[in-house]
């Protein structure tokens, strides 16, 4: 597969159905008042931070204005939600060890909102020695150092050697991944490129390896109507250098989107006409849909204008602390 | 054709019967191979098995092995087979190409019988580089006796320029527990000279072998791709 022209009318009016659905869905990532203590993280700071996350890089990468500013709005919404960062200093008070508030921190830290009470905290925290111990999840590992990155903290470990330990690293028979592994594929390949945003990162083994085998996985994940990990699977594939557009799975992840705009995480979305319940089922590849649909818009303005991979087209995006694969 | 006649055995497992012969002759077990022991040319069936199985009913000739010469009685079964059904006007591609190979086998492998054999028929190639690799893929498993040495060599070139194609409709089989597609596939991708390192295909066979091996043409085409081209174990 060599780099295709997407289909940016299609591309765009994803992106535009899937922020109009989160817009219309802000109140279900407020957070609520007991978000510190008993509330479950799944259901509270998991979908803001997914929120945050995607928006922030919609916000600055989509070459069209108009979804720009709709992504700040969320992304200033999220922020908002932290009550400006103060929530980071309650949860590392409450968990001073634990690796999730740091990865939730370091999404708004990259874009330079930061919390003064925050960053004492964790530039004490990873600092220990107990930071630096391996932890089981290799994929969250290199997320945790991603964060560090964002953050502008020392890295713990060789991300180097952490990814070879992943199940990207580990260039698995591409036969042998099930749902949880391709999952774990997708996030290696967000936390090594920063979400796209640093793609060189990706070494030309690896980006071989996954221009080899994504169309498979993409076609198996498609006819079980996985959705969301499709979507997971688009946006991998923006990642690549010259990166391919496959154009019937993005025609057949349009065909998923219901009229409101929201793409169902699974097979097709929940009709009861519960609003909370049809949040839940499809919050997170709706907005993995614009995600993916942003990077693929600008995989293929690069197609169209003809530059090189790896070039600087990114570079408005990239963040401060990425000085390491900077000229 | 009916799949089942009163009183009789299944087609499904006559043909069985003969993929485990042919699995068994090609590991080097039990009696020196005859397809007229596992086919008997009384059975009503064994042209219909013999034109499923195509050529891999004589693919134990093409082990390069002393004795067991093709017996007379191979090529009056097989012969039976070519004219009890040959491809007709509307006939698939994979029909064709099916019965293309075992006209290929038989002039090659049953040369030493006096039998006349029919030229072998032309057979559409276009597919080969149009098919979307899905579509492609199913249609190469279906061929897969037709992955024997010297066989089908215009084919085999061809589908060198597609073997990363067919390499994920292996990993799509395999996901999709299409053990005998997998195996087809797995088939020829140990023929082709550049199936891709991390597909892992020596493992791949290995792996479909146990999951799928319950199917004797599963096992039929795991075994062939050992003993001709050295692939799986």
């Amino acid at each position: 597969m060599t780099g295709g022209r997407g289909d940016p009318g299609l591309l765009d009016s994803m992106v535009h159905g899937s922020l109009g659905w989160l817009e219309e869905s802000r109140d279900f990532f407020r957070l609520p008042p007991n978000v510190t203590t008993d509330a479950d993280p799944n259901l509270t700071l998991k979908p803001l931070g997914e929120l945050a996350e995607l928006t922030q890089l919609i916000g600055v990468l989509h070459p069209r204005d108009e979804f720009r500013q709709t992504a700040r709005g969320l992304f200033a919404f999220a922020w908002n939600e932290t009550r400006d960062g103060e929530l980071f200093a309650e949860l590392i008070r409450g968990e001073p060890f634990a690796t999730y508030p740091v990865e939730l921190y370091g999404v708004f830290a990259q874009a330079g909102l930061r919390h003064a009470e925050a960053d004492a905290l964790v530039d004490t925290t990873t600092r220990l020695r107990g930071w630096r111990v391996a932890r089981e999840d290799h994929t969250r590992t290199l997320g945790v150092l991603n964060a560090e990155r964002r953050i502008g903290l020392r890295q713990h470990a060789d991300s180097g050697a952490v990814l070879a330990l992943t199940g990207l690293g580990g260039l698995p028979e591409p036969w042998a991944l099930d749902r949880k592994a391709a999952y774990g594929v997708t996030h290696d390949v967000f936390h090594l490129t920063d979400w796209g945003r640093n793609r060189q990162r990706l070494s030309p083994e690896l980006a071989g390896y996954l221009r080899l085998w994504l169309p498979s996985w993409l076609e198996n994940w498609l006819e079980e109507q996985l959705w969301d990990l499709a979507g997971e699977l688009l946006a991998v594939t923006a990642c690549l250098p010259q990166a391919p557009y496959p154009a019937q799975a993005w025609q057949r992840l349009a065909g998923a989107r219901a009229a409101d705009g929201s793409v169902p995480e699974i097979g097709a979305a929940p009709s009861s006409g519960d609003r909370a319940e049809a949040f839940t089922a499809c919050y997170h590849s709706t907005l993995v849909t614009a995600f993916a649909a942003t990077l693929a818009r600008i995989a293929s303005d690069e197609a169209e204008a003809g530059r090189p991979a790896g070039d600087t087209a990114m570079a408005g995006g990239r963040t401060s602390c990425e000085s390491e694969t900077a000229p | 054709m009916a799949e089942q006649t009163q009183g009789a055995v299944p087609l499904s497992a006559v043909i069985a019967d003969a993929a485990t012969g042919v699995a068994l002759a090609l590991r080097g077990e039990g009696d020196p191979y005859a397809l007229s022991a596992v086919l008997r040319q009384s059975d009503a069936l064994a042209p219909a098995a013999i034109r499923v199985l195509g050529a891999d009913v004589l693919a134990p000739y093409a082990m390069d092995l002393p004795g067991a010469p093709a017996g007379g009685d191979d090529a009056e079964v097989v012969h039976q087979a070519l004219t009890s059904f040959p491809p007709g006007a509307d006939a698939s591609e994979v029909s064709v190409w099916t019965y293309r190979g075992l006209v290929e086998a038989s002039h090659t492998l049953l040369s030493a019988s006096a039998r006349d054999w029919p030229p072998p028929p032309d057979a559409a190639t276009g597919w080969v580089d149009a098919d979307p690799w899905p579509k492609l893929s199913h249609r190469v498993s279906q061929l897969a006796a037709l992955a024997l040495p010297g066989l089908a060599p215009g084919l085999a070139e061809q589908l060198t320029a597609r073997t990363d194609d067919l390499a994920r409709g292996f990993v799509r089989a395999v996901r999709r527990r299409d053990w005998l597609q997998a195996a087809g596939l797995g088939r020829w991708l140990a023929r082709l000279p550049d199936a891709p390192e991390s597909l892992g295909l020596d493992s791949g066979l290995a792996f479909v072998r146990h999951m799928g091996g319950d199917d004797p043409r599963v096992t039929l085409h795991v075994v062939a791709a050992r003993r001709f081209y050295g692939r799986g174990w």
